[in-house]
């Protein structure tokens, strides 16, 4: 027979484990939710590739009630934001590191957010704030990744295999849109 | 998911966990080890949800009616802050010195902000949020989507050409129907209730420092 006290222990010995689990499991559960409208479900132009970017389309941000119903996930337009142009992709750098290239966006504002998906920090930006607005070359490379740099390019050292990349370029007007669309898209990945 | 619901489904399931314990202590003589796991298991669950949603509630800066934190998505927070970041702003978030975001559903006396009341939004002489990017205040409506309009605007801010008053500030009108004489500052809102983001990019040290305050909606 276990006891009173016994049951109670084992109760609040799980409850307390599976309390702390949770807490800490709390940021991935909610980043794997993106990770599917990433690679499963995409944003209306079917799935991302992992390793690749996309862009939004003009047509989301210019006419945001029809972009609304659009198929795919709703992820990129959850929440009324009418001042950037996102850019996502999935990162598996398992298979090797990744090289980031950013045209030069003569002082325009943009950032390229790089979030660890399971704690949901980010660990490095590129862009305005951190890097100025020059055209660049990173590489971005996963943990315990051991090599030379190549020449021309900044090493952005990744603490997770698998990274969400989030890319923001900053709209002055709907007549500048087609302009920001372009810079968007020439931010790109490619392998090493 | 509003934040009122939230709220109360993290009341009803406190409620439930603190049952089940209360339960266990009294009436234990019926019980097996499976009793003890599952239940374990579920209000262990439970508590996560609660405790996030009550840290969040504790950390959470409010000024003015505007709901905003900080330390969103910087290495090093914390378990316990990360899971009450994701409570308030669930998402990739920037950290604070890339951008900044006040979100309010209720004007600066506490009332949930509707269509069918008419709202100031007053900036004092230099009073526009400091920032080396931009800033801008967004409408949604009662499901946090954009609101259709006459003008097709959907946001105001540091490029929609607001005109200043004579002293210099700046009032930005939240209602329905166009304001008179004032369209250029207008941000038009639905019938209904409506939620209010207030973006603030690169933004200035008396932000991150918490001395600027954004100012208070005012049903006028």
């Amino acid at each position: 027979m276990i006891s009173n006290t016994q049951h109670l222990l084992i109760f609040s010995g799980i409850c307390i484990a599976v309390w702390l689990l949770a807490t800490y499991l709390w940021p991935r559960m909610m980043l794997s939710v993106y990770k599917r409208a990433v690679l499963v479900k995409g944003f209306g132009d079917g799935p991302i590739p992992i390793n690749t970017l996309y862009t939004e389309p003009q047509k989301l941000f210019a006419e945001p009630l029809v972009s609304q119903t659009a198929s795919g996930s709703n992820l990129m337009t959850v929440g009324v934001n009418h001042d950037t142009l996102a850019t996502v992709g999935w990162l598996d750098l398992s298979k090797g590191s990744q090289v980031l290239h950013v045209p030069d966006f003569s002082d325009r504002y943009y950032s390229v957010q790089f979030t660890d998906p399971s704690k949901n920090i980010n660990f490095a930006y590129v862009g305005k704030r951190t890097t100025g607005t020059a055209a660049g070359d990173y590489l971005i490379t996963g943990p315990g990744w051991k090599g030379t740099v190549p020449q021309g390019m900044t090493q952005i050292s990744s603490p997770n295999n698998s990274v969400l990349v989030l890319g923001r370029v900053f709209v002055e007007n709907d007549s500048d849109l087609p302009t920001a669309y372009c810079l968007s898209k020439q931010i790109q990945l490619t392998s090493l | 998911m509003s934040r009122t619901f939230t709220y109360y489904l993290a009341v009803l399931d406190g409620a439930i966990c603190v049952y089940f314990f209360i339960r266990l202590l009294f009436f234990a003589q019926s019980r097996t080890v499976q009793n003890d796991v599952v239940q374990g298991v579920l209000i262990g669950f439970g508590l996560a949800f609660v405790s996030a949603q009550a840290y969040a509630r504790i950390k959470a800066t409010k000024v003015n009616g505007w709901i905003t934190m900080f330390g969103l998505g910087v290495p090093g927070n914390g378990m316990l802050l990360r899971a009450a970041h994701a409570q308030l702003f669930p998402g990739p978030v920037n950290v604070p010195q890339e951008a900044m975001y006040w979100t309010t559903t209720g004007d600066g006396a506490g009332h949930a902000l509707s269509g069918k009341h008419d709202y100031i939004m007053h900036f004092p002489p230099n009073g526009l949020p400091p920032n080396d990017a931009f800033w801008s205040l967004t409408m949604g409506d009662a499901r946090n989507h954009f609101v259709a309009n006459p003008i097709n605007r959907y946001s105001v801010s540091d490029r929609t050409g607001l005109t200043p008053n004579a002293d210099g500030s700046v009032d930005i009108y939240m209602q329905n129907t166009a304001p008179a004489g004032h369209e250029s500052n207008w941000l038009p809102a639905p019938s209904g209730r409506f939620i209010l983001w207030m973006r603030v990019y690169m933004p200035g040290a008396t932000i991150l420092n918490g001395e600027y305050k954004v100012p208070p909606i005012v049903k006028i």
